[in-house]
């Protein structure tokens, strides 16, 4: 076999036999990555709605995807809010929780994040930053209380607790969620957001 | 040819006299990435063996096959296909493992000491021979990785493996974990191991 | 986010040698003459432009539709070597002056991770087209910046009296960890 000839024949057989085994591998394992992208979701979904039975995603862009929460009786409790934006370092991917309405938060979780550790990372932190986000009022945009104080009676309705020496970090959260929030109004008076018609019919 | 070395020297070469991070100087991207924890530092050092130790076995075997001039290719598409398994796998069983590497576990594909074994040594030994030096160049960056992650992961939070290891009198050294403490660290490692190494010489000879 | 902060970030915030440790190998080896770590750099940020143009489609036009992800690694490297082979044989061909003066870095570029970080980050981040090719500039512009500081730096650290066993690698580490403190602060100047 000429030298060119044998060439092609070693790429070609080691490109088949490396594509096929990939092919397999690949088969093999995309349920179970699947599985394990949605149960983040899902894990996710009950901790910033807790009273959710079942969810499905009702709307998706861009820039967010909801998803609608019914407790047992099918009855909605809220819609669950997964977003993301640019953070103090990098990206931050965040999931909150709003009620039928869309003017009560219920809670907040942060799923990525690359901030400071020891600092801006305390936006994780259940003691301190996420600690009073249930109930604040969503129908103006949300404020950052500092100095933090340390019970909720003492923030404004619409305020949250800022985190001492990552103040940006604070910020660049609830710019990601009112940005979100402003958007989920908009989807929602355009109608997008009401599935009960279409269980109606 | 250098004469041929024991079984034993080609395993122990790879630790410390040709150990890939402290006297080569390779792979150096992920050993700066992701010892930011011990796990990370673990999960990369047996990410990076596997995919090291099963290209060598495959390059070593049909070594006799590969022309001359297309050897650099077929070797990139044999890593680059282990190190999508490693991949895949890690984000079907390990998935916070996965995602804590991000972008780090398919940049193997890329960690010149693979590559560097393969054209250095698998292309040119048997089988046997070529899965000893894998087997020893990974034990030295696992090493190496575990050397640096467990410095930065104790000083940085205080913790190791996840558990606290200092007292609470301690605050931890946050510059550890971020980017800067990965360059100084590995820097003072550096000339800790020239250090050592001049040393030991000087009294052999 | 817009253009100008996916730019702006590429070259400051996270930039690739002082926050995601992509391409430590040339940073280190080709960062000891001002001269060289600028040609080196423009290697990288003309060879990062096309791949981000190029891994963009393959993965757009190709894997995604054809659900064909778990090729991804294998042909953004195949793309990258082919790539660099093909900018080299243009460069020899066309502008002599411009290959004697980038050449020996272009077969370097292959197994510099920056380049394969680069597709796969963009790919990670999920970046429209425009913004693919505009975080492939702006790697290679941050890339560039922080090759050629590194390369001012050490001109002088020659003349410096540094610890012997600290000479050579050491020491351009701990600088590096400095210089990332110092890009430390751009963090959370991006709106």
């Amino acid at each position: 076999m000429s030298l060119s000839a044998r060439m092609i024949v070693v790429l070609t057989v080691v490109g088949l036999i490396s594509g096929s085994l990939l092919a397999v591998v690949g088969l093999l394992t995309k349920e179970r990555i699947e599985m394990n992208r949605q149960q983040e979701i899902q894990t996710a979904i009950n901790e910033v709605i807790p009273s959710t039975k079942t969810s499905h995603k009702i709307y998706e862009d861009e820039t967010l995807t909801v998803y609608e929460s019914l407790d047992e009786n099918k009855n909605n409790v809220g819609f669950a809010v997964y977003t993301s934006g640019t953070g103090f370092q990098d990206i931050i991917t965040l999931m909150y929780g709003v009620d039928p309405s869309v003017s009560k938060i219920k809670n907040l979780t942060i799923l990525d994040q690359k901030e400071t550790p020891g600092l801006g990372a305390k936006i994780t932190d259940e003691k301190s930053f996420l600690r009073f986000w249930e109930g604040r009022n969503c129908e103006k945009p949300l404020s950052l209380r500092k100095p933090a104080v340390d019970s909720p009676e003492k923030l404004d309705p619409s305020e949250v607790n800022a985190i001492t020496g990552a103040t940006i970090s604070s910020e660049k959260v609830l710019e990601i969620v009112n940005l979100s929030l402003q958007r989920l109004k908009q989807i929602k008076q355009g109608g997008k957001l009401s599935s009960e018609e279409k269980n109606a019919t | 040819m250098p004469p041929k070395k024991s079984i034993g020297a080609e395993y122990l070469k790879g630790l410390w006299d040709e150990n890939p991070v402290f006297r080569q100087l390779l792979g150096m991207c992920p050993t700066l990435a992701v010892t930011n924890a011990v796990i990370n530092g673990i999960a990369m050092g047996l990410a990076t063996a596997f995919v090291l130790i099963l290209s060598s076995l495959v390059v070593s075997s049909i070594k006799k096959l590969i022309p001359n001039q297309v050897r650099i290719a077929t070797f990139i598409v044999i890593i680059a296909s282990f190190v999508t398994i490693a991949d895949r796998f890690l984000a079907a069983f390990f998935p916070p493992i996965s995602k804590a590497l991000g972008p780090y576990v398919p940049l193997i594909v890329v960690n010149c000491i693979i590559l560097g074994r393969q054209e250095a040594f698998s292309s040119k030994n048997s089988v046997g021979r070529s899965l000893i030096d894998a087997f020893g160049m990974s034990t030295g960056f696992i090493l190496a990785l575990l050397i640096l992650s467990s410095i930065r992961e104790i000083l940085g939070s205080g913790t190791f493996l996840g558990f606290q290891v200092m007292g609470s009198w301690f605050k931890p050294w946050v510059i550890m974990v971020l980017p800067a403490g990965a360059f100084i660290t590995l820097g003072v490692l550096l000339g800790i191991a020239i250090l050592i190494e001049s040393k030991t010489k000087t009294r052999s000879t | 986010m817009d253009i100008l902060t996916v730019f702006v970030a590429a070259i400051l915030v996270n930039n690739f040698v002082l926050y995601y440790f992509l391409g430590i190998c040339p940073f280190l080896g080709v960062s000891k003459k001002i001269d060289s770590a600028f040609s080196m750099g423009m290697a990288v940020t003309f060879v990062m432009t096309l791949t981000a143009v190029a891994s963009w489609m393959i993965n757009h036009w190709i894997l995604i539709p054809f659900g064909l992800d778990y090729l991804q690694i294998v042909s953004f490297i195949l793309v990258i070597a082919s790539l660099v082979q093909l900018v080299e044989m243009f460069i020899r061909k066309m502008s002599p002056p411009l290959y004697q003066a980038l050449g020996i870095y272009l077969p370097l570029i292959t197994t510099n991770c920056a380049i394969m970080g680069l597709a796969l980050l963009a790919a990670l981040k999920n970046y429209n087209f425009i913004k693919t090719v505009v975080f492939g500039v702006g790697s290679g512009l941050g890339f560039t910046l922080a090759i050629v500081l590194m390369a001012g730096i050490r001109e002088q650290l020659d003349l410096a009296d540094v610890p012997k066993p600290l000479k050579g690698a050491g020491i351009a580490l701990i600088v590096a960890g400095i210089m990332a403190l110092a890009f430390s602060g751009f963090s959370g100047m991006i709106k």
